[in-house]
């Protein structure tokens, strides 16, 4: 009796649950973009009505500086308490948290699928903050489609070239310009100096290759097409500007010059298993003359050697395509937004003026090693005389920024897989540029 | 009895996971609002090359992982079933890197086995081999045996010993008797041990099955499906479209796996069963 | 003839263990070196006896925090699988009822299907639980996840069981549920290690979801931890990261020396004869 009671019951419940699930929680119930009671379990008042405000970010270098001024926000009055998560795979972890409804109340990670559902909070109004950021950092900041702003990027940070300045001068070498020259400064490398690599690419992983594609191939796209030009072809996907399946076209000449880079010998052999690490540890040790990366990588070159910095020089990517300039990275970085569908717009803003101060944006910068986008914080984020070397290399090559109007079907790490796949073989520069044109368009779906 | 577990799991599994098979019939990316598109992405599946490289590298894997891990496995418990000093200590050792976090795993064999770089090529270094060591881990071909040999490595210690607990059930009087009728090692093998394993090499057999087709950690760890998509499995294919705005799909890709791993699992059941 | 066999039977068996051995030792030897040192620079074999390391990576992870937090987790997690795994074990092997074929082949077949279908629904249900954060909550699904399988361990050792003596009580008066408390939970000790083994270890190392659900730095489980500690430090300080490893791996190779013995024992009294 009690058996045949336990079975009914069970089978109560197993009906409750699979009828429960037609009319619950299906994704399109908790992708509503606001109105449901349970969309913002993010932030509660606990009972002495104080505020917690959720912090999300993807940012490690910045985890203690962010500790550090947190506290002292938090001790600096007793109405909000700030609380500051830190996920290694933010950008995925966060599409968890949106599509569930727990959304942090600020976060670092910023999606454009996400700006076009309305999921920030418009911030177009914060006059104080905007009239204290660099006009280019604002207009980075600025959504294309909508000409507002749902986020605020405190830094900036730059890509180019990272190379030994001991080596070039040792051999007579000068940054190059034209693809031509840099191929003969690697040669020049690789026959005078046999045991260092010429060019050293990570190509272990895939975010430095698809970074490679980013600032080279795309780089020429929005130099030649401008910044606003780009994105505007970009998000259209408009075929006849981006022209990536041109067997004459930006990704088939890169792919061509990558593999002849490769046959060679002018880049690292291990180029497929290796990895930021022994970049870091070649460069320090004279074993690689110069790679590709962004600034963020100058804390682990310091860690390493702590007199590496008087070595380091820093160059554009040269142009590789017929009339065409060479190229920089200076874009938006550590961009911070809050979400739309928060309790405490206020308490949110608040929190954000004091980040926002000078001296905590100064101390954020030194410890981020990059520079800052307001014009009134001064801060040392690194050392001068490589600092000079960078501001040198920005006002020698056009400006380029990240894109962010990329298929959302299609991320960086894909692009870098395809350039694994060419590096090991699987293509030629001609099908790897159809592939990459295909891989575009699917991912436009 | 078997109440509380069935609610437990009903609730942490069952629940979610018919919205998840709900999900499968949207085209649902992550973000916008989700639309019921029927079976289209159980078909989209089939028409995606990826996914189907995908599939051959899974099956791939499994093919070399299961049989070996299961032949690894037996030769190990065979070897250490008979009385040795330090018996204990030696099942210890073979049975730990089962017990390590795959985490720390790929960290320590990527370590070890980077051409150019790593442990090996140093050690080999040494007595003047290096050559020995090729470039594996970015070699199209050889990335996927090494990750067969680091998983029969890192697993062969649990297949152990399920296959020694098994060698230790068979009574002795069953060999004495074999050994009266004139039967030798082989034969003794084949009538007296093979037949009384058969419940170790079921359980051993559908574990590894369901374990190889399912790889995820130490993929990701070691190789991270790479170069390009030559290691990438279909669990790691799951994950990239889950967050790679293709949420429906993925969860589609799931259920399509779910089949891919009961099918063989099913056979080598009954397989084993009629057997018995 | 014998005395080689032998000879190469032993042989073989240190190979085998040494093979199975060098990444540990390796481990070890990164975590004595000093941080100057780079890699194998050097030598290879010997590394500096440079125990600030073990200091060193303590302080600066929390790694002694993600270990009391691992162990919760882990006991809590498999004092749920025990007992209710138990129990419907118990159910199923001896009573022949459709509800519970169905449930047994309902956890055989939900073993086959990939845990990532689940993760939306779920994070959205521990949010409505307020189980984020929480490692009860963590404990649960943990629990969960490790079900099926050691229930299909505890039914094949139940089957194994005599039901003479059950069937002895109930002719005496007794319901079924004391006599699964009084008569059968105390046999099924030796499958208890096993479920222990081959789950616990699945549980402490559990990086998948405590990803989604242990957000906190201070309710961050070891894999958390680590994973967080080697990315802040990305690369530069070997030495740490490795003392750090060989810090968190100490506890579970300490339980495995504690439990090896039973599950030996466990696992050639009932699991394979399932």
């Amino acid at each position: 009796m009690k058996k045949l009671l336990a079975v009914l019951l069970s089978a109560a419940l197993l009906g409750g649950t699979f009828s429960g699930c037609a009319t619950s929680v299906s994704p399109s119930a908790s992708s509503q973009p606001q109105g449901a009671a349970s969309s913002e379990a993010g932030s509660q008042s606990d009972s002495g009505g104080k505020v917690t405000l959720k912090l999300f970010t993807g940012k490690i270098e910045t985890i203690d500086v962010m500790n550090e001024i947190i506290n002292d926000f938090n001790s600096s009055q007793d109405k909000i308490t700030v609380e500051q998560e830190y996920q290694k795979d933010a950008s995925n972890i966060i599409k968890i948290k949106f599509a569930s409804g727990e959304v942090p109340d600020i976060m670092t990670t910023y999606e454009q699928g996400y700006v076009d559902e309305g999921k920030y909070l418009d911030l177009s109004d914060q006059t104080d903050w905007w009239s204290r950021l660099s006009a280019a950092m604002k207009a980075d900041c600025t959504d294309v489609k909508t000409g507002k702003q749902y986020r605020v990027c405190t830094n900036m940070t730059m890509a180019g070239f990272f190379y030994n300045k001991d080596i070039f001068s040792e051999l007579g070498l000068k940054q190059a310009t034209t693809w031509e020259e840099f191929e003969k400064n690697l040669e020049t490398i690789k026959q005078k100096k046999p045991g260092v690599t010429p060019w050293f690419i990570f190509g272990k992983e895939a975010w430095h290759l698809g970074h490679l594609i980013e600032f080279i191939p795309h780089g020429y796209i929005k130099q030649t097409l401008g910044t606003v030009g780009a994105r505007k072809a970009m998000l259209d996907n408009d075929k006849e500007k981006l022209n990536f399946g041109a067997a004459d076209g930006p990704m088939a000449v890169f792919a061509k010059d990558l593999l002849d880079l490769k046959d060679k010998g002018l880049i690292n052999s291990d180029v497929l298993t290796a990895t930021s690490d022994n970049c870091v540890q070649d460069f320090v040790t004279g074993k690689a003359a110069m790679f590709s990366n962004g600034m963020w990588v100058l804390s682990s070159l310091t860690d390493a050697d702590p007199n590496i910095v008087s070595k380091i020089g820093f160059a554009p990517y040269p142009s590789y395509m017929p009339k065409s300039k060479s190229v920089i990275l200076s874009a938006e970085d550590s961009g911070y937004s809050i979400s739309a569908t928060t309790k405490h717009k206020a308490e949110a803003i608040e929190f954000l003026n004091y980040l926002f101060k000078p001296e905590n944006q100064k101390k954020y910068s030194e410890a981020a090693g990059a520079p800052s986008a307001f014009t009134d914080v001064q801060a040392d984020w690194a050392p001068a005389l490589l600092a000079n070397e960078v501001t040198t290399a920005l006002k020698s090559a056009a400006n380029i920024d990240f894109t962010n109007e990329k298929p959302a079907g299609f991320s960086g790490d894909d692009a870098g897989r395809m350039v694994q796949d060419l590096l090991g073989g699987k293509y030629t520069p001609e099908t790897f540029a159809t592939a990459y044109e295909k891989a575009w368009n699917d991912g436009m779906k | 009895m078997a109440v509380p577990a069935f609610l437990l799991f009903a609730v942490f599994f069952l629940y979610p996971l018919s919205q998840g098979i709900w999900m499968s019939l949207t085209d649902w990316d992550g973000i916008s609002r989700a639309n019921f598109i029927g079976l289209r992405n159980f078909f989209d599946f089939f028409k995606d090359s990826r996914a189907i490289a995908d599939i051959k590298n899974t099956l791939i894997f499994a093919l070399g992982s299961a049989p070996l891990l299961n032949l690894v496995g037996l030769g190990y418990a065979l070897l250490m079933n008979g009385k040795f000093k330090g018996k204990g200590i030696a099942r210890v050792m073979i049975y730990l890197p089962a017990i390590i976090s795959p985490l720390i795993m790929g960290y320590i064999w990527y370590m070890l086995l980077q051409p150019d770089r790593g442990f090996v090529f140093h050690a080999l270094d040494l007595i003047g081999k290096s050559s020995l060591l090729g470039n594996w881990l970015g070699d199209y071909t050889a990335c996927m045996v090494v990750l067969v040999l680091v998983n029969v490595w890192q697993y062969a210690g649990m297949t152990m010993v399920i296959y020694l607990a098994g060698l230790q059930s068979i009574p002795d009087e069953l060999y004495e008797s074999a050994k009266i009728d004139g039967a030798g090692f082989w034969d003794s093998f084949r009538y007296v041990t093979m037949p009384m394993l058969l419940p170790s090499i079921r359980i051993n057999v559908v574990t590894n099955i369901i374990g190889s087709l399912a790889v995820f950690d130490i993929v990701m760890a070691l190789t991270d499906g790479g170069p390009g998509y030559a290691t990438e499995t279909l669990s790691i294919y799951i994950m990239r479209m889950c967050y790679g705005s293709k949420t429906g799909y993925s969860t589609a890709v799931a259920i399509i796996m779910f089949f891919i791993i009961l099918i063989p699992v099913m056979i080598s059941m009954r397989l084993t069963r009629e057997k018995e | 003839m014998n005395s080689a066999v032998n000879f190469m039977k032993h042989l073989a068996i240190i190979l085998i263990c040494a093979v199975c051995l060098i990444p540990f030792y390796i481990l070890l030897i990164l975590s004595l070196n000093k941080p100057q040192r780079i890699f194998y620079q050097g030598n290879l074999f010997v590394p500096d006896f440079y125990f600030q390391n073990f200091i060193d990576a303590w302080q600066k992870s929390h790694i002694g925090t993600a270990i009391v937090n691992s162990a919760v987790i882990t006991v809590e997690s498999l004092a749920i699988i025990l007992i209710f795994g138990a129990m419907a074990a118990f159910t199923i092997a001896r009573f022949d009822y459709k509800f519970n074929k169905f449930v047994f082949w309902l956890f055989m077949s939900c073993m086959m299907i990939p845990g990532i279908i689940n993760t939306v629904p779920l994070y959205a249900l521990m949010i409505r639980l307020n189980a984020i954060n929480t490692l009860w909550g963590m404990s649960l699904v943990c629990a969960t996840i490790a079900l099926p399988s050691s229930v299909f361990i505890f039914t094949g050792f139940v089957k194994s069981l005599p039901r003479e003596i059950e069937e002895a009580a109930i002719i005496d008066g007794c319901s079924w549920f004391r006599v699964f408390w009084k008569i059968t939970f105390p046999l099924l000790k030796p499958s208890v290690a096993a479920v222990i083994i081959l789950n616990g270890f699945g549980i402490w190392n559990n990086y998948a979801q405590a990803v989604f659900f242990l957000q906190d730095t201070k309710k961050h489980n070891i894999p958390q931890a680590l994973s967080v500690y080697f990315q802040q430090f990305a690369g530069a300080h070997w030495n740490l990261m490795a003392a750090t490893a060989v810090i968190a791996v100490i506890p579970v190779i300490v339980a495995f020396l504690i439990f090896q013995k039973s599950l030996m024992k466990g696992l050639t009294a009932g699991a394979v004869k399932g």
